[in-house]
């Protein structure tokens, strides 16, 4: 805003501060905003959130694609499955190729298999394409608990395990989780099903449940 | 997909992963390290049937030191966006925006125009609460609804380092076993704005998640002053 707006604007209020203490009407009640704070202008969208680690984790520059995640950012949730989802799935597929590689398969021979909830790559990636959080205001909070989906995401829920499950465990849920498969004692499957680190830090049970900074 | 081109795409995801973290902090280089960057949002039932739903937006981090962290941007407007009928179009919105130690909170209310431009919200006040210190400072509107604004602990867990060997390729082993993983997270702080809100002061919701159970589908958004 220049400078001759906010004078402008300034006046104005005082001038319709002026009115209202001039008024004999016993009746107005005062809004809470405060006489004379500025909050004119038009503001931009500069990020957006939805799921946890969406944008992160399937945004990227590939199949000749330029400025993904500023785009997904400063893109509305209705375009999002049309702009995006055709590349979440090329990304989740190279994913699998990076553990195909390093297994010593072809990339071919391991892709993305359906996962717990029956969603193939297409389907799971057209669910998170569009970039919304589900939030049930009747129904327990909870991101996946083996039963409930879905519902909301609660400060507890380890959204990271969930996702990798979902990306990687198949139809099982545990389908790269560092098994042993030769009984020697080693993993011979890669850990991709859970990043292996819980909650650190403190919540509260009343309002604003987060813990005091450190 | 041919070798070399995996060994290419090997070395493009490493580069690309490099400033990778997380749920949403820091996720794209335009946001990343201003005072507009979204760290988390999460929305909830305070206590199972509770007739409340909780938004919990964090805003910047101090996970790395050269973030912006301490101090919301008068210049940034917060939208939490309702969708209330499954079209992914907002709603009602809920805006909350600081001015000189107060966090101002709008809504929530349909907005005036949907999409990537908004204005606040002024003839729709919901209420306001000075900017907490270390110690949390909460008001309670006249429709019972909670507010808050202030640094808090970073609640998001995750072994960030890991998950970029994981999808640079480095990682033959994958993630780390619970003995050995590292928590990014720990320690870190965020500015959090957290609204508790009745559902009734939100309305209905004939939108509904993938299994058919009725929810509000949400989002944040931050939006700069032009």
């Amino acid at each position: 805003m220049k400078l001759y707006n906010i004078k402008t604007t300034f006046l104005s209020v005082l001038a319709v501060a002026a009115l209202a203490s001039c008024s004999n009407d016993d009746d107005m009640t005062m809004e809470p905003t405060p006489m004379g704070t500025d909050f004119s202008g038009t503001y931009t969208q500069a990020d957006h959130m939805g799921r946890p680690g969406i944008n992160t984790v399937f945004s990227a520059d590939i199949n000749g694609q330029t400025n993904v995640k500023n785009s997904f950012n400063r893109t509305i949730p209705s375009q999002m499955n049309a702009q995006f989802q055709a590349g979440f799935e090329a990304r989740l597929e190279q994913y699998h190729d990076v553990y195909a590689e390093l297994l010593g398969f072809q990339p071919e021979d391991v892709n993305y298999e359906t996962n717990i909830l029956g969603l193939d790559a297409t389907t799971l990636t057209t669910v998170l394409a569009n970039d919304a959080l589900d939030v049930a205001p009747d129904m327990p909070t909870t991101y996946f608990n083996g039963t409930q989906v879905l519902t909301g995401r609660a400060l507890a829920d380890d959204v990271i395990d969930i996702s990798l499950t979902l990306l990687f465990g198949g139809e099982t849920g545990a389908r790269f989780s560092g098994q042993d498969t030769n009984n020697d004692g080693n993993a011979d499957l890669p850990r991709l099903t859970s990043d292996g680190v819980a909650l650190t830090a403190t919540l509260s049970t009343s309002f604003p449940y987060l813990g005091a900074p450190n | 997909m041919k070798k070399t081109k995996i060994y290419l795409g090997l070395a493009v995801l490493a580069v690309a992963s490099i400033i990778l973290v997380a749920a949403d902090h820091i996720d794209a280089p335009a946001t990343t390290g201003t005072t507009a960057d979204i760290a988390d949002f999460y929305g909830f039932e305070p206590t199972v049937g509770s007739d409340n739903t909780v938004f919990v937006v964090d805003i910047q981090s101090s996970v790395l030191p050269e973030l912006a962290y301490g101090e919301f941007d008068e210049n940034v407007l917060v939208e939490i966006n309702i969708d209330t009928d499954g079209d992914l179009v907002e709603d009602k919105v809920i805006q909350a925006i600081p001015r000189d130690g107060r966090m101002y909170f709008f809504g929530p209310v349909a907005p005036a125009q949907t999409g990537l431009n908004s204005e606040v919200l002024v003839d729709s006040p919901l209420g306001d609460v000075e900017i907490s210190g270390n110690t949390a400072i909460t008001e309670t509107t006249t429709n019972g609804t909670k507010l808050f604004a202030g640094p808090r602990q970073d609640a998001f867990f995750f072994d960030f380092f890991q998950f970029n060997a994981v999808i640079g390729g480095m990682a033959p082993g994958g993630f780390k076993t619970a003995a050995e993983a590292e928590n990014t997270f720990s320690g870190a702080n965020t500015m959090s704005i957290v609204v508790e809100i009745p559902n009734s002061v939100i309305g209905n919701t004939t939108a509904t998640n993938a299994l058919g159970t009725p929810v509000y589908k949400t989002w944040v958004t931050t939006n700069v002053k032009q």
